[in-house]
């Protein structure tokens, strides 16, 4: 179990925000640092802005109002985001915008459980419905689309986007969280590299057991050495 | 509708087929100046008497005194064997006939008028001997006595072709108007009855007293051949016609003003039915002069208003307008009688048109209101299981059920009772206000296990014998409850005050919570408008709703008035 959760609960009915909060207790005992509730929209906003978090819990309808913009947020974070909602037609849209999963209400301790267990397995989505990456720009979001990605680059705790159009768009989540989320279609080449593996042209062997993958703009990308082999059998 | 109003159509076009018809294409006689003189002696019958001297106008015989008139007439085409000529006159009067010396025929009695009674009709035909008849000079000579309208005197029309043309031609003329007319009294009957069975509907009522009148001011008109009119009653007949025409002519004027509604309507009527009453009352007796100018008011004042609706885009209007255009040209290519005739029965056709249309659109409103009905009946179902609300309560049952069972018990009874209640009331769309109070206060209980805020209900005033349309408040509870948070003491208290008087009844509706924001959500905005419809069902547009943000909360409130 990781140590020092720090989960955010966003729900404004009571009973189910109690709910949420025991099982969460429950569920990650004492690997959980902190447990809160916010039950509006505008705290929580204000709220995931200023913390440091490793995953929010996010119920879309609070108080009537429409919580799009709260899911752009959230997901734009470095920190996984689960939806809890009574409107399962919103499972499609919430993946698309790459919250890691959809609990559709009433859910029972199982069903929480398997989705809260993502966070910690980091078990990668079986079939990846994202299509937008959404990315911080100063007072705003902006979605990038995911057929607009060719690489990623881990760079510290940030990752930056490689574009179609080559430009470079700097994201909040770590590359393995990523992973989670952008696999099947990206493959993890390298510590540092997640790559689009439809856009890989060839692998070239250079001397000493360097491997490289040449993408289809002319760029090349280092292959771990380790990663080699399962790319290998994935791609040929 | 289609149907009738093309067979109407037809009907009209057969009139105008049938009247011009009987129109002669080439006359037989060429006739010339009469000539008058009082007096009676038997000789002035002869064809050659001297009547240079004689008058050629005479103003006034009075006290039924005898005159003779002498007409001289050229036969330019001798009759066909065994087909005679007739003689067809129209004359105020008494008199006896000579053509050419001889008498043909008697009309009444005269220069005994005075002492005996009214004999004779005005439209009279008589048989020319057919020996009399052949080309070339004739004299045709009355005796007459003129005691009913001594000013009247000398005035008449003689028209001589083949006898039984001349008999026929105005019986085929009659049956034609007398179909015509058959059809404008079944249209008003008709319309009565739909009028009777909506009382409301008085543009009905006009079109079918309209039909009534037309059909009574052709019956007056095409009389003559039916029932033999003697002179002295052809004023009334005349007086019967010109006051229909002014009947017509109102009514059909007041029949536009409602369909085609205008600023000022009731001043524009008046300044209307001063101009009739004027042209009917100056030269009253001058009848033609009367009816023409009653009719050329009608139609201007009748396309003043249809040119407004046209401004307006009132439905129909261009048609009707083009009708009444089409009028003028009527009025220039046919005779000022049948212009007249033709004329009124395409403007009753073209209100007929008007009402068959009002008649479509009240059968699509109706449809749509059918739909709309349906529409909220299911909306009203769907509350109770739309995801928000459903799958919310589960999960808090499910909460309620494993942490404290006996509690969970509870909750699932008052969500059994608030679907209970959503049942009874699901297919009507009045409801008593208490069953409305209840299904809040059920609700209020559900919500309170799932948020676990302390809800109040307060009511003040209400009268339990009113009705308001189902889940009206309940709607507004929902927006309540979903819009506001809790006081420090972690409640929300709602309030429902009923104020009623002659004018209005009044529902407010206050919550009194902290932060209450408006409705800004898709869902929200449903609910609104789901109110809205309710009341529209129920009351027309005989209702206010506002919902607007107050210093304790929010405050809507409902006014319906009476």
């Amino acid at each position: 179990m990781p140590k020092e959760m720090n989960i955010l609960i966003v729900e404004d009915e009571s009973r189910i925000a109690k709910r949420i909060e025991r099982l969460t207790r429950a569920i990650f005992g004492n690997a959980l640092q902190s447990l809160k509730h916010i039950d509006n929209l505008s705290e929580a906003l204000q709220f995931i802005e200023n913390s440091t978090l490793d995953l929010v819990l996010l119920d879309l309808n609070l108080n009537g109002d429409n919580g799009f913009d709260l899911l752009k947020t959230a997901v734009s974070q470095s920190f996984h985001t689960i939806v809890i909602s009574a409107y399962k037609d919103q499972a499609i849209t919430a993946f698309e915008h790459g919250v890691l999963d959809f609990v559709p209400k009433p859910f029972n301790r199982e069903r929480l459980e398997q989705a809260l267990q993502r966070t910690i397995t980091k078990a990668k989505i079986e079939s990846s419905a994202i299509k937008f990456l959404a990315v911080k720009k100063r007072h705003r979001i902006q979605l990038i689309p995911i057929t607009e990605v060719v690489y990623i680059k881990g760079a510290g705790v940030y990752t930056e986007l490689f574009l179609t159009d080559g430009h470079k768009e700097l994201h909040d989540k770590s590359l393995e969280k990523l992973e989670q989320l952008l696999s099947p279609a990206f493959e993890r080449i390298h510590k540092s590299y997640l790559v689009k593996l439809s856009e890989i042209k060839e692998i070239v062997v250079r001397s000493g057991s360097k491997y490289r993958a040449e993408l289809k703009n002319g760029e090349r990308v280092p292959i771990g050495r380790t990663k080699y082999k399962d790319l290998k059998a994935r791609w040929f | 509708m289609k149907l009738r109003f093309s067979t109407c159509f037809l009907l009209v076009c057969f009139m105008l087929f049938a009247t011009s018809c009987t129109q002669n294409s080439k006359p037989v006689v060429r006739e010339y100046q009469t000539l008058f003189r009082i007096g009676d002696q038997q000789e002035w019958a002869a064809k050659n008497w001297q009547d240079q001297d004689w008058e050629k106008r005479m103003a006034f015989v009075p006290d039924g005194q005898v005159f003779w008139s002498r007409t001289k007439i050229d036969i330019l085409k001798a009759p066909e064997a065994f087909r005679p000529y007739g003689l067809k006159l129209e004359a105020y009067g008494e008199y006896e006939v000579f053509w050419d010396g001889v008498l043909i025929g008697k009309n009444g009695n005269p220069g005994q008028e005075a002492s005996l009674p009214p004999e004779g009709e005005l439209w009279i035909t008589f048989n020319i001997p057919t020996h009399l008849a052949a080309e070339g000079e004739h004299l045709l000579a009355l005796r007459i006595s003129n005691y009913y309208f001594p000013d009247h005197v000398g005035r008449y029309e003689l028209q001589i072709d083949d006898y039984e043309d001349l008999l026929t031609d105005r019986l085929i003329e009659t049956s034609y108007m007398n179909i015509f007319a058959g059809a404008f009294l079944i249209a008003s009957i008709y319309y009565l009855f739909l009028f009777l069975s909506d009382k409301k509907e008085y543009p009905m009522l006009i079109f079918s007293i309209s039909c009534f009148l037309f059909f009574v001011l052709t019956m007056t008109q095409f009389v003559r051949t039916a029932i033999p009119i003697h002179y002295s009653l052809h004023v009334l007949r005349l007086e019967i016609i010109s006051s229909l025409t002014f009947g017509i002519s109102f009514l059909i004027a007041l029949y536009f003003s409602m369909q085609f509604p205008f600023p000022k309507r009731k001043l524009f009527m008046g300044i209307y039915t001063v101009v009739l009453l004027y042209f009917f009352i100056i030269n009253h007796h001058f009848f033609d002069f009367t009816i023409y100018n009653m009719a050329v008011s009608l139609w201007v004042f009748s396309l003043g208003i249809v040119l407004f609706g046209v401004y307006k885009k009132a439905k129909g209007a261009l048609l009707v307008s083009f009708i009444l255009l089409l009028c003028i040209i009527l009025r220039y290519s046919v005779s000022f009688r049948i212009s007249l005739f033709a004329g009124f029965s395409l403007i009753l056709l073209s209100m007929l048109y008007l009402l068959s249309l009002r008649i479509k659109e009240e059968r699509l409103a109706y449809e749509s209101s059918l739909v709309q009905s349906t529409r909220l009946r299911l909306e009203l179902l769907k509350k109770n299981i739309q995801p928000h609300f459903l799958m919310n309560t589960l999960t808090s049952l499910i909460d309620w059920v494993e942490e404290a069972p006996k509690k969970g018990v509870l909750f699932i009874e008052a969500l059994a009772k608030e679907f209970d209640l959503f049942n009874q009331i699901e297919d009507q769309t009045l409801i008593p206000i208490a069953q409305e109070i209840a299904l809040c206060r059920t609700h209020l209980e559900i919500m309170e296990y799932r948020k676990e805020i302390n809800y109040s209900w307060e009511e003040e005033g209400i009268d339990t014998e009113q009705k308001i349309p189902p889940a009206l408040l309940h709607t507004l509870l929902e927006n309540g409850i979903t819009h506001s948070l809790p006081l420090e003491d972690n409640s929300i208290k709602f309030k429902l005050l009923f104020e009623a008087n002659h004018h209005h009844k009044c529902y407010t509706f206050l919550t009194f919570a902290a932060g209450v924001r408006r409705a800004t959500s898709k869902e929200d905005g449903t609910g609104l408008k789901y109110i809205k419809a309710r009341l529209t069902e129920s009351y027309g547009s005989k209702w206010d709703f506002t919902s607007e943000p107050a210093d304790h909360g929010w405050k809507n409130t409902i006014k319906i008035y009476a």
